[in-house]
């Protein structure tokens, strides 16, 4: 039998070449801790259409040329925010066909109140022919981007320049952030 | 997200071919053939297999991604690469796991034309198509496919541990033909499967419209099954260890039950010329208990939050618009958990092939036998595949068997499949007296490298093997 024994050793020799040379080359799978999930998310923030009743009290119909709202956005507070988000893009779009400037602050706050960072201007008058369009877009990165983690409230402000309880016309704005993330 | 990521890569990772085994497939000495194929010529009159060693078959493959196309240690930024990977792959690329492990097979003759076979062995498969849309959304957001859908119909996975119990015939008809049949008593040990999902995530632009987009959750119907599972999780203090030592307790009584059966012939159309055919797990697999279903259902859409400027006092609160945001989401898009039973077919295999011969062995001259010779070479061509969720994954292999002695034969093949078009495989199996050791590798080429290798398969097992003349 000693060609039996021979290919059984061929055998043997065949299975450990086989198992020992089985191996992962050419590549370092040290680099897993280098990935990183990157998404860019494009998200709708606060809108409205506002009117000239919106500046008028619904009792007394008396004219109130300011007016104010607070919205929380509670997802500002959530992990994902607080360890991922490197840059943000918040983008606010006015359209105006009242016939008075309006002057618009929005500003986001702390938990506790504190301003974080605002973003005031003019918007300019309009008309029902031909409304007046101010788009503006506030970026947050490096430090910046922690007045935003830091915040959970959007208070958009709005004042009517000059008006008059006569006023008549409409108030359009969007919002949305463009944010980038980085896990 | 990451550790779902290295999961899904690690398990692509671990590389094979898939559960038909073409290297064993028609090897008339080995009783693993019957496992193949019940009807399968079989060349041998009793087998009792080594405990837990007649059969260890590991497999894994990815049809889409190797290791190295991820981690290739050159210049290249591995988030680079990664991107280029989510843009090549489809959500029809698949990874695959499969692992037998041959508890008990014996099998003996029981007439000149009937050999019964038995045995016992534990299974785990598991399939998971590539998530295409789910993973893009998770490593690059929206913001570059606005107006474009993100399918949950691209979720679809299925996994099972289980244990098979069967017991086959073969029949020899007559000198032709060659029928068999075999069948099998599924014990389920863990089972998750989710593989018909709909609904559709998008954002749309939205001029016009209230705000600059709209988000969208569409027709959202996604269902996880599970059994076998919820034991695990509601235990306390349940670790991995732990879980797997409770996987392995419940090994051969599993608490859900199964049947199937596999049918196979084979024809001898000349002497020399031989067609045969079988599939395998015809069966279904009932899980009615520990049962655990995770749906998620509904319609959603947004604009965004809408302040109303409502007239407050100072000391007023304003209203809370996030809580009633949230609290129509939870309306709309809708979580349950259920424990209604379900069924799942196991995952079909057919395996037919062609097989000539030339060179007649030269057997003692003795009355007393009334064993025929047999071929020394064998030229065969096997098509195959596996019945999986979206459709059956198909191979083809060529081989060449040469029986070198009546105790040692070798089978070199060539095959390609979904996997790689140049998978070269390799089977020896040898005998030492009665004592029987085989092993089988495919696509040796990637063995050299496994980093760039598509898939990988090995099966190897000792067994006693009997021959009486």
């Amino acid at each position: 039998m000693p060609q039996t024994g021979s290919i059984i050793k061929f055998f043997l020799v065949a299975v450990f070449s086989l198992l020992m040379s089985s191996c992962f080359k050419d590549v370092d799978f040290g680099q897993a801790q280098e990935i990183s999930l990157e998404p860019d998310l494009q998200v709708d923030l606060l809108y409205f259409q506002l009117d000239e009743t919106d500046f008028l009290d619904s009792e007394s119909s008396q004219y109130t040329p300011i007016i104010r709202d607070t919205v929380r956005l509670e997802f500002l507070d959530d992990d994902y925010i607080q360890d991922g988000l490197m840059y943000a893009a918040l983008r606010f779009r006015h359209e105006n066909r009242f016939p008075y400037d309006i002057n618009s602050r929005i500003r986001f706050l702390g938990e506790n109140g504190g301003r974080q960072f605002q973003v005031n201007y003019l918007i300019p008058q309009g008309s029902s022919a031909a409304s007046s369009v101010i788009d503006t877009t506030r970026i947050l990165e490096g430090n910046e981007i922690n007045k935003l983690r830091r915040s959970i409230k959007m208070v958009v402000e709005l004042e009517v320049v000059d008006g008059a309880g006569d006023l008549q016309g409409e108030l359009d704005f969007q919002s949305k952030g463009l944010f980038k993330f980085e896990f | 997200m990451r550790k779902i990521f290295l999961l899904v890569l690690l398990i692509s990772f671990f590389k094979g071919l898939s559960q038909n085994r073409p290297l064993l497939y028609n090897v008339d000495d080995l009783p693993q053939a019957l496992l193949q194929n019940p009807g399968a010529r079989i060349d041998f009159t009793r087998h009792i297999g080594v405990p837990f060693f007649s059969q260890i078959h590991l497999f894994a493959g990815s049809s889409g991604v190797t290791a190295y196309d991820v981690f290739a240690d050159n210049d290249g930024d591995v988030n680079d690469r990664v991107r280029n990977i989510m843009r090549d792959i489809t959500s029809g690329d698949f990874f695959s796991v499969n692992e037998q492990l041959e508890v008990l097979s014996l099998g003996w003759k029981m007439s000149d034309r009937l050999y019964f076979s038995t045995g016992i062995y534990q299974e785990l498969d598991i399939f998971a198509y590539f998530p295409k849309d789910p993973a893009v959304l998770a490593f690059e957001g929206n913001a570059s496919y606005i107006g474009q859908d993100f399918r949950f119909s691209d979720v679809n996975f299925a996994g099972e541990v289980l244990t098979v119990y069967h017991a086959g015939l073969n029949y020899k008809v007559d000198n032709q033909l060659t029928v068999g049949g075999r069948f099998k008593l599924y014990s389920g040990i863990f089972n998750a499967e989710s593989t018909s999902n709909e609904g559709v995530f998008r954002t749309v632009e939205t001029p016009g419209g209230p705000n600059f987009y709209r988000h969208e959750v569409s027709g959202l119907n996604v269902r996880v099954n599970t059994s076998g599972y919820a034991s695990l999780k509601e235990e306390e203090g349940m670790t991995v260890d732990k879980a797997v030592a409770e996987l392995l307790s419940r090994s051969f009584f599993g608490q859900n039950v199964g049947l199937g059966v596999d049918l196979g012939f084979n024809y001898r159309v000349t002497e020399q010329f031989s067609v045969n055919a079988a599939i395998q797990d015809l069966g279904l697999m009932f899980h009615q208990k520990d049962v655990e279903n995770y749906n998620y259902f509904g319609s959603f859409q947004t604009d965004g939050l809408e302040p109303l400027f409502p007239e407050l006092d100072e000391n007023e609160a304003t209203i809370p618009y996030w809580d009633v945001f949230e609290e129509k989401l939870d309306q709309n898009l809708q979580d349950e958990t259920t424990n209604n039973t379900y069924t799942t077919w196991r995952p079909l295999k057919f395996n037919a092939s062609f097989q000539f011969g030339t060179g007649k062995s030269i057997l003692p001259c003795d009355y007393l036998i009334s064993k025929k010779p047999r071929f020394m070479n064998l030229f065969g061509m096997i098509f195959s595949g596996v019945n999986r969720p979206k459709g059956p994954t198909y191979g083809v292999t060529a081989y060449y068997d040469r029986k070198v002695t009546d105790n040692f034969r070798f089978r070199v093949a060539y095959g390609a499949d979904e996997y790689t078009l140049t998978k070269f495989g390799l089977m020896m199996s040898t005998r030492l007296k009665n004592f029987n050791f085989y092993l089988a590798a495919n696509d040796i080429i990637g063995y050299t490298n496994l980093a760039k290798a598509n898939t990988a398969s090995l099966q190897l097992g000792l067994q006693f093997i009997f021959k009486d003349l």
